[in-house]
């Protein structure tokens, strides 16, 4: 009669065990200095990027500063009123033209307004900006036709306030094309990141597998914890530290987007980040659980290339097929691409940014995706308990299911 | 074949550590059942038994590739074995106990990148010891090895003696249940040898099985109160020290050199194993009797030397590798 106490309860609980697990993976990794440089130098350069954007595709507007002398002092508030989002107009009052001739020569001014209102003598440098010009002008006529209105006895405020009134109807035809093309960008960026945190994150993965192996610290890890657990727990740590790093970018983004208004609706980017964050979490759980697999059949960090290259590769086929979508947004292969777990990871966030996916396939993208990782951790979970303890060479597919040597 | 006598199965008994403890049901603390394991046509471990007593070092002698780390590989259940069982307490040995024993594969393994004291935490944790008494066993046994003050360096920045002091703690810091431990002293100075071995000894003196293999025999003689020797997978000797040296068939080193040549083969019950000069060795089967042998010796003029031969561990295990060698051809 074995006399041995109760040891389960002995934070015997899985729960804990993966945890522990987990913590260390994310910590060890968050506190590294490569993760903290790395993430700070994409957080600028991808605000760094928009900024950028932001100034070369926006209409900068003119800014010019307008001197009045005498009489013409009467357009500047008319001036100022009717410079709009392409002019911006600054108002000085000169006491005499000379004295402002000389502030146009010295580049203090960009242009003197002088003499009659109906007429005004305009002083510049060497050019006249269009804009301004065309603005004097309006205003010039404005003040002649007030002039003879109320030399015929009009009252020119009755006219004005009629004239206001007046006004053209545009009817949009293709409201969508010019937002089109700022989501479609946006859609290649969150085609691109994703492909670039599922590639890095997923080859840390298969790393930390081999890292293991090749230290022999898995030999004492393995006589402590169940191989599931050192799987998941390394999974949840590494793809923590991935979303970790992809919501800061995205805050980065959303916070120069908002700045910068190089999106014209807001919404575009938020559904973006979000997407794109939930499509992390789903694809980095599928095709970690591969990695995993994968780096468990080496057992030197040299080898992992071999193994790796073909995870890689489907990911930067999901990537590639989606430059394909966006030319083809109806195409019913293209769709179905993008529900299907190895490629939906990349192509639903992508297609989400980009207002082509419908909420039926992403939801159904969704639930295969879940399918997926459920059909994958049984597979991976297999392979890599088989082949985690095993050292020397490259250790085949079919071996490490089978599980026997 | 076996030159050894098995220990019966006799309870220990008596011991305070069993009774405070309260781990050994009947005092059978580890026991190894006939365990078989196969990788493809290769028997790594074949039909092998074996007991380790709380308090007992037992020292797992072998050559390469003789099975030793399969072994205890599945005694951690870090391997599967393809027949036999492991029992702890009496009963099959469970995860639980598992993961409160102590273990140091033979190649060592440590997040390299990691700083020790935070390691041996985690190490502590994942063995399922409390936060709190973790963190205390990972001071005190780093303080024990001189390793108080590098808490926070990195192992890699570690001296190879020191890093096996770390592997050692790694094993110790969440007080456990048995240690067992390969090749433990691989690689090691003398006075870290000395060290080692003191704390195997106290631990075991605390009422826990220790088990350890080696190729180093003088040090398993010096250490270990019991041996078990395997070969191809098969245990050919078990038993303590003593019983391993004199449990062969008796032998005498015999010195008369006035005797003609080939005086000793004549004798009734007597082999000659060995002549060395005038000195021969002889090996009495049981019709054999030291006291006739000196006799006939005395009558052929001086005896300048008459003794036992008792065999050093070495001679043991030489012998008992040729006796098997001949006795199960591969």
């Amino acid at each position: 009669m074995p006399l041995l106490p109760d040891l389960s309860g002995i934070g015997g609980d899985a729960t804990r065990i993966v945890l522990l697990i987990t913590r260390r993976e994310f910590i060890t990794r968050v506190r590294s200095r490569i993760f903290i440089a790395g993430t700070i130098i994409l957080m600028g350069l991808l605000g760094g990027y928009i900024v950028l954007q932001a100034l070369v595709f926006s209409h900068s507007a003119t800014k010019v500063t307008v001197g009045f002398a005498g009489a013409a002092q009467a357009l500047a508030t008319p001036l100022k009123a009717a410079a709009g989002a392409d002019l911006q107009v600054q108002i000085q009052n000169v006491s005499a033209v000379a004295k402002g001739q000389d502030q146009v020569r010295s580049g203090d001014l960009d242009a003197l307004v002088s003499g009659d209102p109906a007429a005004p003598d305009v002083a510049v440098k060497e050019s006249l900006d269009p804009t301004l010009a065309a603005t004097l002008t309006g205003l010039a006529q404005e003040v002649a036709l007030n002039r003879s209105l109320t030399a015929s006895g009009v009252d020119p405020k009755a006219v004005e306030a009629a004239v206001a009134k007046a006004a053209i109807n545009v009817q949009y035809l293709d409201p969508n094309a010019a937002l089109r093309t700022q989501r479609i960008v946006v859609g290649i960026f969150v085609a691109a990141l994703l492909y670039i945190a599922l590639q890095i994150y997923g080859q840390l993965v298969a790393a930390g597998v081999v890292e293991e192996k090749a230290n022999r610290i898995i030999e004492i890890l393995l006589s402590t914890v169940r191989p599931r657990q050192l799987l998941f727990g390394k999974v949840l740590g590494i793809g923590l530290v991935g979303f970790v790093q992809l919501l800061l970018l995205g805050a980065v983004a959303l916070v120069a987007v908002a700045k910068t208004q190089v999106i014209n609706v807001p919404t575009v980017g938020v559904t973006a980040v979000a997407g794109g964050l939930l499509w992390f979490v789903l694809g980095f759980v599928f095709y970690a659980l591969i990695f995993a697999a994968g780096g468990a059949l080496v057992s030197r960090q040299e080898d992992l290339g071999a193994v790796t290259v073909p995870i890689t590769m489907l990911i930067l086929g999901a990537y590639l097929v989606f430059f394909w979508l966006v030319a083809n947004p109806d195409n019913s292969i293209g769709i179905a691409l993008s529900v299907l777990p190895p490629f939906a990871p990349v192509l639903m966030p992508a297609r989400m940014a980009t207002g082509d996916a419908q909420a039926w396939q992403v939801a159904l993208a969704v639930v295969l995706t879940l399918l997926g990782i459920v059909g994958m951790n049984a597979l991976a979970a297999r392979i890599y308990s088989n082949s985690v303890l095993r050292v020397g060479s490259r250790i085949k597919l079919i071996e490490a299911w089978r599980g026997s040597h | 074949m076996s030159r050894g006598r098995r220990r019966g199965n006799e309870p220990e008994g008596g011991s305070p550590f069993e009774a405070y403890l309260g781990l050994v049901g009947d005092g059978q603390g580890l026991e190894i059942l006939s365990i078989t394991k196969r990788y493809g046509d290769l028997v790594a471990v074949r039909d092998l038994s074996l007991e380790v007593q709380p308090g007992e070092v037992l020292g797992f002698v072998g050559s390469n590739g003789a099975g030793k780390t399969t072994t205890m590989r599945i005694v951690l259940g870090v391997l599967e074995a393809d027949g036999g069982e492991v029992r702890w307490g009496g009963a099959p040995i469970g995860f639980e106990t598992r993961r409160r024993s102590g273990y140091m594969p033979e190649e060592r393994g440590l997040y390299p990148k990691m700083r020790i004291g935070e390691q041996l935490l985690y190490l502590a944790q994942l063995h399922g010891a409390g936060k709190a008494d973790a963190a205390a066993a990972v001071k005190r046994w780093l303080e024990r090895f001189g390793l108080g003050d590098r808490m926070r360096d990195e192992v890699q920045k570690l001296s190879h003696g020191n890093q096996q002091r770390v592997q050692l703690a790694a094993a110790l810091v969440f007080e456990p249940l048995m240690l067992i431990l390969d090749e433990p002293f691989a690689g090691l100075d003398p006075e870290a040898v000395d060290s080692m071995s003191e704390v195997l000894h106290e631990r075991a003196a605390a009422g826990i099985p220790v088990v350890f293999s080696s190729h180093q025999l003088e040090l398993v003689e010096r250490i270990c109160d019991r041996v078990a020797i395997i070969q191809r997978g098969h245990l050919i000797a078990h038993g303590t020290i003593d019983e391993l040296r004199t449990g062969g068939p008796e032998r005498l080193w015999v010195d008369a050199p006035g005797a003609p040549a080939g005086w000793a083969a004549a004798l009734a019950g007597v082999q000659v194993v060995r002549t060395d000069g005038t000195r021969v060795l002889l090996e009495l089967d049981g019709a054999g009797d030291d006291q006739s042998i000196l006799t006939a010796a005395l009558a052929t003029g001086p005896v300048r030397e008459f003794r036992r031969d008792i065999p050093s561990l070495l001679d043991v295990f030489r012998e008992a590798m040729t006796e098997n060698r001949v006795a199960t051809p591969a």
